[in-house]
């Protein structure tokens, strides 16, 4: 490629004297030529007029100048325009300076500037001695194009690895103040929880209280109205008129019905405040002791109870008897006729047990199959069929303490099945 | 077996309980010596003779009810129970509570018995005959004060 940059032909005349010079300088080593040859920098001697007077085959290859063409040449030539001036007053400074050799370029980058006017950053150092024309300085330069290449690209890395950096912060400052604001959040609900859980507690201590009070204070005057209404009824009956006695008759039946309804409150309060741990309950042995408890009602309706394999069931042993027992009464007590067939059998279904008590009774109205748990809801009058309206609901309220289920099938007319479910504890059933 | 009418002081604060318990009493057969306390502290002031109670015999059974003004009927039994002179005379607790906490407290405090008032007269009626009946007649009871 340096064939092809010719040199301003106006300096090339001097070209020649010099070269000889040069020439004859270094033929008093013949090492000298193989080091020029060999290195792969660019090694450029100018005399102090900034002619150049060696050029070796480095700085051939690295301007593209031919030693021939360039030795004779000003050193401008190798030099951008722009830094044409400023390199001159460094030589010039340079020549003055104490030291023997600096490196160049110590006050921001060098550039060359190659025979085809594109220009490279160098590295270059510079070095002079006292010859016997004067001084001769010697430029050892390098090109570092593919280093700055390198740089920029090694740049240009870190800078992308900053930005992602920088963006990755960004991203993790967002995640983490989105986090603080949850654990906020959820502090604040975990407050309101706790606010919550508080006040349930305040309020089931007040029902604790009011049950406290109904059962004592209000039966108190209740049994007062009772008694002395008795008293009076068992001494007067004589010498007052039928209607007193009926009159009276009421004031006893309204007292004492009041004190039921006291009671069972008591009682349907007492399922969530007075329920005892749970423990292996067999429900085969419960429905027994239940149907014990209701021999009278069973003997004098002549039910026939029919019981399926029951499983053992985890619970409150006080509380599942009196389940049972509810749902057998009403069984019974719901009855069409004589004889009420009533079917109790459980079944397996995936991680519970569904216990079944069925009838042929009178059966639910779909309609009320709600409202039949809800405490004193009833859907008979008394004279029908007697009862506060108590024991469904503390069925709802024990089957539900229990973690469990409780609805009604049915078909006015054709029989009733209460359906309860209470989690499995995997102990098979067994007849 | 016993050559006198037996005595019975009743803690009772409120006077239909009392009027009723007479009655009952009355309703049942004999003429009861029936001394009434109307709180705990008037109960230990008369079992112990203190003040106007200077003289009066020591009873063979106490009705005691538990919700009483001043001093509650488990104080009252307690302090009873602890005093040598006074804790061989039966207590019947006699009273509203039907409260299982109630239950196992007085009979803790080695309650003689522990009875729910029944609200309707009859069953109440019924109870105090019982009480009559087990107390009065078939239970021997220990000597009392002279």
């Amino acid at each position: 490629m340096s064939e092809n940059c010719p040199v301003d032909p106006a300096t090339h005349a001097t070209q020649p004297r010099r070269a000889a010079r040069a020439r004859a300088a270094r033929a008093t080593d013949p090492r000298f030529d193989e080091i020029l040859a060999s290195a792969n920098d660019a090694i450029i001697s100018i005399d102090e007029a900034q002619t150049i007077t060696l050029f070796n085959r480095g700085a051939e290859r690295i301007f593209g100048y031919s030693a021939a063409d360039i030795i004779g040449q000003p050193l401008d030539r190798l030099i951008p325009e722009r830094f044409v001036a400023r390199h001159a007053g460094q030589v010039k400074d340079f020549s003055a300076a104490p030291e023997a050799s600096r490196m160049m370029a110590q006050r921001g980058e060098i550039y060359g500037r190659r025979c085809d006017g594109s220009e490279f950053p160098a590295e270059a150092s510079i070095s002079k001695f006292r010859g016997p024309d004067g001084l001769v300085f010697t430029v050892i330069l390098r090109d570092i194009t593919d280093r700055r290449a390198a740089e920029q690209i090694l740049r240009g890395a870190h800078d992308e690895l900053e930005k992602r950096v920088r963006e990755r912060t960004a991203e993790l400052e967002e995640r983490n103040a989105q986090l603080q604001q949850e654990i906020h959040e959820r502090r604040r609900a975990e407050k309101r929880l706790a606010e919550q859980a508080r006040e349930l507690a305040r309020s089931n201590a007040d029902l604790e209280q009011f049950a406290s009070v109904a059962s004592h204070d209000l039966q108190e005057p209740l049994r007062m109205v009772a008694s002395y209404t008795q008293l009076l009824n068992r001494r007067y009956r004589s010498r007052l008129d039928a209607d007193a006695d009926e009159f009276m008759g009421f004031i006893v039946d309204g007292a004492l019905r009041m004190q039921r309804l006291i009671n069972d409150l008591l009682a349907f309060s007492r399922v969530g405040s007075r329920g005892k741990g749970f423990q292996p309950v067999d429900l085969g042995t419960t429905v027994a002791e239940a149907l014990g408890s209701l021999r009278t009602a069973i003997e004098e309706s002549g039910a026939h109870i029919r019981i399926g394999a029951l499983p053992v069931v985890h619970g409150d042993p006080t509380q599942l008897e009196q389940l049972l027992q509810n749902l057998i009464g009403n069984a019974i007590k719901f009855r069409k006729g004589p004889e009420p067939q009533v079917h109790i059998e459980a079944r397996r279904e995936e991680t519970l047990w569904r216990i079944d008590v069925c009838d042929d009774g009178i059966g639910i109205d779909p309609r009320f199959a709600e409202r039949i748990f809800v405490i004193f809801q009833r859907l008979h009058t008394a004279a029908e069929y007697p009862g506060t309206g108590i024991g469904l609901a503390i069925c709802k309220k024990i089957v539900e303490r229990h973690g469990g289920h409780i609805d009604v099938r049915s078909t006015p007319g054709q029989g009733a099945c209460f359906s309860f479910t209470l989690p499995d504890r995997e102990e098979p059933p067994h007849a | 077996m016993r050559d006198r009418p037996i005595r019975i002081l009743l803690v009772e604060d409120n006077p239909g309980d009392v009027r009723l318990t007479i009655e009952a009493f009355k309703d049942n057969r004999v003429e009861t010596p029936l001394e009434v306390a109307r709180d705990g502290i008037e109960a230990l002031a008369y079992l112990r003779h203190e003040g106007a109670h200077a003289g009066k015999p020591l009873p063979d059974l106490i009705l005691l009810d538990l919700n009483l003004p001043r001093m509650d009927g488990g104080e009252v039994l307690a302090a009873i129970k602890a005093d040598p002179a006074l804790m061989h005379i039966p207590v019947v607790v006699l009273t509203t509570s039907r409260a299982e906490q109630d239950v196992q407290r007085a009979y803790q405090l080695q309650a003689a018995c522990f009875i729910t008032k029944p609200v309707d007269f009859e069953c109440f009626i019924q109870a105090v005959k019982l009480i009559d009946a087990f107390w009065l007649s078939v239970v021997t009871l220990p000597c009392g004060a002279r």
